[in-house]
């Protein structure tokens, strides 16, 4: 069920008045029944039970730790917990992607023919977002910085709250999950700040995103037919879709949880404005940054291994060098897991994964020869032209990312790479070529006009909160404000010819 | 162990750390007080103080210590 179905809307609506209509003390349990149906009217019913078994093996691991005491018996808890649900998450998504890899490279040595067949499994939706919850909150638990969670029911609430479960964010039980269970009396504020933020995201996703949509398919499912400008454009849009689809699903998510007075974690925090990668990724997709950082790039630092390779490149390369070997190695793995994370292909690997590690060593290995050419060339390094310029370059090296993360496969994305370079087809556009890419003149002004106010927002966002900016304005201003922001969503949302609600592109992770 | 004389130690592992040998900490320091204590940083740093007071942090208490003064009451706990 979309967020931007006419059903879900309905199941929300409903689910909302229910909800202040309960006695606030057992609230909760209104939220996990709606989150159920949410669930079994998603997809396919039977599908359920995999994050049910996941809530249910999270259970008994911590129930178990909260037994014992000795760190072996806790820790042996935490390997089967962790066996099953990342052992679970594996043989779905990740299985046919080895498969894949090794008759890839047996096919060059029998003539494209490949040595093993995949499988085809029904994949529960959300099932990286909600393992990923689970898993850290088990985490902590056995680290003792999260409280054992003794109800199973709330524990299952957590894992399978339905505003977070299909797209995020994915949720940390030590800072978000206690919410979930406490009272939340009606707060008109919280309820109309909640429906602005849900407005908002459906700009997002209905006015942007599907007409973005358009333009890029136009170019991504013919590839072979473009070239030059026409790659870059539709890698723009695409950039331009993704944000306003992963980013306003998120809107919709967070303003639907906090109309229930539940605060979610903020995943998006304008990132295009970013100025280095590294910086990039503190601003997209935040708590998959957090929970990778947190879950996978510290205790790989810390392990053994790691400890030992870090003290032999400092013995062989000096401490500097020594010290950023070890982390660009750790870095690696990290990325790695990134772009695994995304999708079992080799397109998400690099685009998501190992392109950015490279970004990211190649800033750090090149940064001191950058300073001195800075000095050399007498320019100002906090200089607003700079900073302007390090966004660009930044958005540039992500649109190379994305390149693969939309073609068809990694193989497909060099060869759209290839001829991007090509870019003598420029002129063509002066000839009304762009309105052949799927949108006429009319819907492409829609859309420019459309990003011009996601773009001016986003600016005020970075210095003040736009809904309290707004709230404070007099009862008809504010009023008028999100009364146009309604109708312009209303009369100008891409429905499209057989419109079906839009599709979210980071649900089925 | 006395906190000063933690807090002697623990200067030298900043300074070494974060190459500057200017770096005095206290109680309130926090990752925002130095330029370079990032998060890889961090983790580089939580080794080098194992390694001089020859202890150990959990986990647990390498994400969650918010300054120094943390930092110090967990050393003190493990050293005493």
């Amino acid at each position: 069920m979309s967020f931007t179905s006419f059903s879900f809307l309905c199941f929300y609506v409903c689910t909302l008045i229910v909800y202040y209509l309960f006695p606030a003390k057992i609230r909760w349990v209104l939220l996990l029944v709606a989150s159920v149906v949410y669930y079994l009217l998603s997809g396919n019913s039977i599908l359920i039970l995999y994050p049910i078994a996941a809530c249910l093996a999270a259970y008994a691991g911590i129930c178990f730790m909260e037994r014992f005491e000795e760190t072996k018996k806790r820790r042996a808890a935490l390997v089967v917990v962790v066996l099953l649900l990342v052992g679970s998450l594996f043989v779905l998504k990740y299985v046919n992607f080895g498969i894949y890899t090794i008759n890839g490279i047996a096919g060059i040595f029998r003539g494209g023919r490949g040595i093993i067949s995949g499988f085809q499994f029904l994949i529960p939706l959300g099932i990286s977002f909600y393992t990923f919850s689970i898993l850290g909150y088990v985490i902590d638990v056995y680290n003792k910085i999260a409280e054992p969670q003794k109800n199973f029911l709330k524990l299952a609430l957590y894992g399978m709250y339905f505003p977070a479960i299909l797209s995020g964010p994915i949720l940390r039980y030590r800072e978000d999950g206690e919410q979930f269970f406490q009272p939340h009396p009606f707060d008109y504020k919280q309820v109309t700040f909640g429906f602005q933020r849900m407005l908002w995201g459906f700009f997002k996703t209905l006015v942007i995103s599907e007409r973005m949509k358009l333009i890029v398919n136009t170019v991504y499912d013919n590839y072979a037919d473009y070239s030059g400008i026409y790659i870059w454009i539709a890698t723009i849009c695409f950039a331009l879709q993704l944000y306003t689809n992963f980013s306003g699903s998120m809107d919709i998510a967070l303003g639907v949880s906090q109309t229930f007075g539940i605060k979610l974690p903020e995943n998006f925090e304008t990132p295009f404005f970013s100025k280095t990668i590294a910086e990039y990724w503190r601003r997209w997709h935040i708590t998959l940054g957090v929970w990778m950082k947190e879950y996978v790039f510290y205790p790989l630092l810390r392990t053994q291994t790691f400890a030992k390779l870090g003290k032999r490149c400092r013995e062989k390369f000096g401490k500097k060098r020594g010290k950023q070997l070890t982390t660009f190695t750790a870095m690696l793995i990290l990325w790695f897991t990134v772009g695994v994370w995304h999708g079992g292909a080799w397109k998400y690997v690099i685009g998501s994964g190992l392109l950015h590690w490279f970004y990211i060593v190649m800033g750090e290995l090149l940064s001191p020869a950058y300073k001195k050419l800075m000095e050399k060339c007498h320019i100002c390094t906090d200089g607003k032209g700079l900073d302007l310029w390090r966004m660009i370059r930044t958005f540039f090296l992500v649109n190379i990312g994305f390149v693969f993360f939309r073609a068809d496969s990694a193989a497909a994305a060099c060869h759209m790479l290839a001829s991007a370079v090509r870019i003598g087809n420029v002129g063509a556009l002066l000839h009304g070529s762009l309105f052949s890419l799927g949108l006429d003149f009319i819907e492409f002004t829609i859309a420019i006009v459309s990003l011009l106010i996601l773009f001016t927002i986003s600016l005020l966002q970075q210095k003040i909160d736009v809904r309290e900016w707004i709230a404070q304005k007099r009862i008809i201003i504010r009023w008028a404000i999100w009364y146009a922001l309604l109708f312009y969503v209303i009369l100008l949302g891409y429905y499209g010819p057989g419109y079906s609600a839009a599709e979210f592109i980071y649900q089925g992770f | 162990m006395t906190r000063e004389a933690a807090y002697e130690k623990l200067n030298e592992v900043f300074r070494d750390v974060f190459d500057d040998e200017e770096i005095v900490v206290n109680d309130s320091t926090t990752s925002s007080d130095i330029e370079d204590w990032d998060s890889l940083e961090h983790i580089n740093l939580v080794s080098a103080v194992e390694q001089a007071f020859g202890i150990k942090f959990s986990m647990g208490q390498v994400v969650t210590m918010k300054n120094v003064g943390e930092m110090v009451d967990i050393i003190l706990g493990q050293v005493d």
